[in-house]
């Protein structure tokens, strides 16, 4: 029995002699334990868990492993592997109760069903009393595998599941339900929780079989069967059909003589009578205990098996957040080159000392467009569209040799400034006497930002918003003002 | 607990100023917090560097780089540089030379960190705003960069923008001798540009192919697994809410009326909890929500779920017998039909030995005998909630880690969902009171499990 309740909570013998046990990584518990965790996060939201992931993150590198610390942690402080160590002795102990009833009611069963020695014992009956229910139940779980439904396992698996639920704390529901969920998801629910049906099963046929030997031995049966319709023929098919089985494990059957004789009457005869007991205890053992018992070995091994190789499903949403968390498919390494302080600008004058004649319009990288140049106010002069090194030497030289009264220089508001450009209205402005900028609303429409950031640059460069003209007949008007 | 393989592949992230460097980092690194992103021009001015792992190994280094500015001027600069003898330098003996001179430390600071980050590097993604024109200083730029003799792979931004010149970028990109390029819209990368832009750097580095052919594999397999459990997340709601039986504690209208309410409240409290869940699955905390608003306001639906307005702009249409139960979004059960459902899970649980199963038959039966009402979920609202949620999931995965603006309303999510039958799996949760996770039990039924599954499936294919 004790093998029994041991197979059920296969554990680390270290973890059980080491209290308190630093957390467990590895292993069925840790599983089990993340399992709680994420169930707890599901339901109540997300743990605080800085620590946790940083320490996980610097002891693993499997994300799995990564999962597993973290839960450990977490679980520890949150009660839930103080639940999961609670849970077991406690589901240990109900299981003791199971079997100690399984036990006594299996011995019960064989007291009543042999009676008190004062009748002769009907071999139909008697032995459907001791086999029935646990023909039929084996009948359902049979029943229940074919159906599929994963959480099959017995009705006394399931009963027990139940009150060691059940009984006990809100944390103890949650770790029952991970585990449930955790061995669910492996399929390993019927395999376990019919480890339990089949082990309770096999000590309740275990006490009948202890019901019928000491009743066996302490008093004297007489054996017979009953009819009214039935042939005996039929009867002795039956005995020794059942029987053959038995037999070839070394049980004895009843002759057709003295299957006969119980037919008629009291079997008188020794003989008779130790065969009619080996044939009742030969039924008990091989279709009773022995099928129980290879049943049971069955779900054993399944379940051990299935959960050796169990891993946590790292596709599970809770699972999959944390593993981006855990194992982030990048990292930031830092600035590796600090922005420098303060960068020289050359700044752009306004007015200047610079007496000229002409008023000049000048584009400063402008793509093609129809709208481009616009009609000019008579004495104004375009100079063109400058975009190269080239272009800008040559009007630098021009301004140099002939410097305008009044410059306008027309920057494409679709553009982001930059400061090369800056540099390069700077220069510009020193060879005009007045130097004015225009961001003109006739180029087509862009990003209404970039607008923005011409008038704060050009003001960061000296220039301010009455300098600045986005007003396109301002702009003109300006350029023609002062030629009459 | 990183390595850093010696053979890493060293990028470096250059281009003019304001042309998305920050951006496109964001994106690649599916990290939104990284840098400072603006629509101002030299945002970033310093050199910032991100690795890319893949199963705990190091494989690629991303540097952001302050942008260009004077180009123009610098290749002026850089050209007059000549030996000490008066002959020819090549290009990187010039870049060297410039990195030594004078002006790199002043005038040219943010171009010599972008320059000496470039000659650290394995190559560089050369990041253009589609919008702009190319002009005398782009080109400029390129000869300046090119200096480094280090491969640019052109990266075009901003492509799906109406503005963008496309074509005439190619064209002169060719012109200049760069012929791989690649578009790669930071704000709604197309959905393979990432391992477009990684083929592309590979067929530059013969040699790190095998490493960037993994970062492709790893990244394909993670971009499955988030879909993968983000389905998940929104089939385990859609469970939770259809599955849910609430029998009213009373027969007074003010009864109803408040068990009502709660049951609204908390499908309300469990969408949210899914949006939540889906924006941190994808890399989008709440906290980063300024920059990134979907349909939400602080992450939250700007459309309250049972307002019939929300229903019709979806356009989901409420049978004309349930309109008074679906402005509320409560279909009242009056137990019709309770008793073939009861009976049927009664005998699964006989079958299976889902006591829970069993249990809730029994309350069933025993709430028809007495007469009393029971809420559900109408089939509207779960409709609205797989719409609301498969629309943000897809607005998720369109979206790259740098988007500035808001997504537009629900363009046209998926029809399937929205009229025809609702997927099995969900009819099946209205039979199983003990799936719904809405009034804070933990279910565990592993057949639920199994539901969710299967729903994640329909939701696929839908």
């Amino acid at each position: 029995m004790s093998a029994i309740l041991r197979l059920c909570f296969v554990r680390q013998p270290e973890a059980l002699l080491n209290h308190p046990r630093p957390p467990q990584t590895s292993g069925f518990d840790a599983r089990w334990l993340a399992e709680a965790v994420r169930l707890r996060e599901t339901a109540s939201g997300a743990l605080e868990d800085a620590d946790a992931v940083r320490a996980a993150r610097t002891r693993a590198n499997d994300t799995e492993q990564r999962v597993l610390i973290r839960a450990a942690l977490l679980g520890e402080r949150e009660g839930l592997a103080q639940a999961i160590a609670a849970w077991q002795p406690r589901a240990r102990l109900f299981l003791l109760v199971l079997a100690v009833i399984a036990l006594l009611s299996g011995f019960g069963a064989a007291l009543a069903v042999l009676g008190d020695g004062s009748r002769p014992v009907n071999v139909v009956w008697a032995l459907g009393g001791l086999l029935g229910v646990h023909l039929f139940s084996l009948l359902l779980w049979l029943l229940s595998l074919w159906q599929g439904g994963r959480d099959a396992g017995g009705a006394l698996g399931q009963a027990w599941l139940w009150l060691s639920t059940r009984l006990g704390g809100d944390q103890n529901g949650q770790v029952a339900a991970a585990l449930a969920a955790l061995l669910g998801r492996a399929g390993l629910t019927r395999w376990w929780l019919g480890t339990v049906t089949h082990g309770l099963w096999l000590l309740a046929l275990l006490g009948a079989l202890a019901g019928l030997l000491v009743t066996l031995a302490a008093r004297r049966y007489g054996f017979v069967w009953e009819t009214t319709i039935l042939p005996a023929e039929a009867f002795i098919r039956f005995i020794q059909g059942l029987g053959w089985l038995p037999a070839q494990f070394g049980f004895a059957v009843p002759d057709a003589s003295a299957v006969h004789a119980a037919g008629s009457g009291v079997a008188a005869s020794e003989d008779a009578r130790l065969a009619w007991a080996s044939w009742l205890i030969g039924s008990v053992v091989i279709y009773g205990l022995m099928v129980r018992l290879l049943l049971w070995l069955l779900c054993v091994t399944l379940y051990l098996k299935g959960r050796r190789g169990l891993r946590l499903d790292l596709g599970l949403p809770g699972y999959a957040v944390l593993a981006a968390r855990l194992a982030p498919s990048s990292e930031r390494i830092g600035v590796t080159d600090a922005a420098p302080g303060v960068l020289p600008h050359t700044p752009i004058d306004k007015a200047h000392g610079v007496s000229g004649h002409e008023a000049l319009l000048l584009g400063l990288e402008l793509r093609s467009d129809p709208a481009w140049p616009p009609a000019l106010p008579p004495g104004a002069r375009n100079a063109g569209i400058i975009d190269t090194r080239e272009q800008r030497r040559n009007i630098l030289a021009q301004l140099a040799s002939a410097p305008p009264r009044r410059l306008l220089i027309t920057c494409d508001p679709r553009l982001s400034p930059d400061r090369g450009s800056l540099e390069f209205i700077a220069e510009l402005s020193h060879h005009a006497g007045e130097c004015r900028v225009w961001l003109p609303r006739l180029l087509a429409d862009g990003d209404p930002e970039r607008r923005s950031h011409w008038r704060e640059s050009l003001r960061e460069s000296g220039l301010d918003t009455r300098a600045v003209f986005e007003d396109d007949a301002a702009a003109l008007a300006w350029l023609g003002r002062g030629h009459d | 607990m990183t390595e850093r393989a010696s053979d890493t592949v060293r990028i470096a992230v250059v281009g003019h100023t304001n042309t998305g460097k920050t951006s496109l980092l964001r994106t690649l690194l599916r990290d939104t917090g990284f840098g400072e992103v603006s629509s101002r021009p030299s945002t970033t001015r310093h050199v910032e560097g991100a690795r890319l792992i893949v199963d705990g190994e190091v494989l690629v280094e991303l540097y952001d780089t302050p942008g260009m500015e004077d180009p123009i001027a610098l290749l002026e600069l850089i050209e007059g540089f000549v030996s000490s003898d008066g002959g020819r330098l090549d290009g990187p003996a010039r870049i060297v030379r410039f990195l030594d001179s004078p002006e790199a430390a002043t005038r040219f600071e943010q171009e010599a960190k972008v320059l000496r980050q470039l000659l650290a590097s394995d190559a560089a993604f050369y990041v253009v705003d589609a919008r702009d024109p190319l002009l005398a200083k782009h080109r400029d730029e390129l000869a300046v960069l090119g200096s480094c003799g280090r491969p640019l792979l052109p990266v075009l931004n901003f492509v799906s923008d109406p503005a963008a010149n496309e074509s005439v970028w190619r064209e002169a990109l060719a012109r200049l001798g760069l012929h791989a390029v690649v578009r790669f819209d930071t704000v709604a990368p197309e959905r393979d540009a990432e391992p477009r832009l990684y083929s592309a750097l590979a067929t530059l580095l013969e040699r790190h192919r095998p490493a960037l052919d993994r970062l492709v594999a790893s990244h394909a397999r993670e971009a499955a697994a988030r879909h993968a459990a983000a389905l998940r997340l929104i089939a385990d709601l859609l469970i939770d809410v259809a599955a849910c039986r609430r029998q009213v504690p009373g027969k007074a209208p003010a009864d109803i009326q408040a068990a009502v309410g709660d049951l609204n409240g908390r499908v309300r409290a469990r969408e949210q909890a899914c949006v939540d869940a889906l924006l941190a699955l994808y890399g989008f905390g709440s906290s980063d929500l300024d920059a990134t608003q979907l349909p939400l306001i602080d992450g939250r639906w700007e459309d309250d779920l049972f307002h019939p307005e929300t229903l019709r702009v979806l356009g989901i249409r409420i049978g004309s017998g349930a309109a008074a139960g679906a402005a509320a979004g409560v279909g009242i059960d009056l137990m019709v039909g309770g008793i073939t459902l009861g009976a049927a899970a009664a005998l699964g649980a006989l079958i299976g030995g889902g006591w829970q199963t069993l249990r809730h038959a029994g309350d069933r039966l025993l709430g028809k005998v007495t007469g009393r009402m029971e809420l559900t979920v109408n089939d509207a609202i779960l409709r609205l909630l797989a719409l609301r949620q498969l629309y943000l999931l897809s607005a998720l995965e369109a979206r790259g880690h740098a988007a500035p603006r808001p997504i537009g309303q629900f363009a046209d999510a998926s029809s399937a969902l929205r009229e025809g039958s609702l997927p099995d799996a969900l009819k099946r949760a209205r039979a199983h009171p003990s799936w719904s996770g809405l009034f804070g039990d933990v279910p565990r039924a592993s057949d639920r499990q199994v539901a969710v599954d299967a729903l994640a499936g329909e939701l696929e294919q839908a």
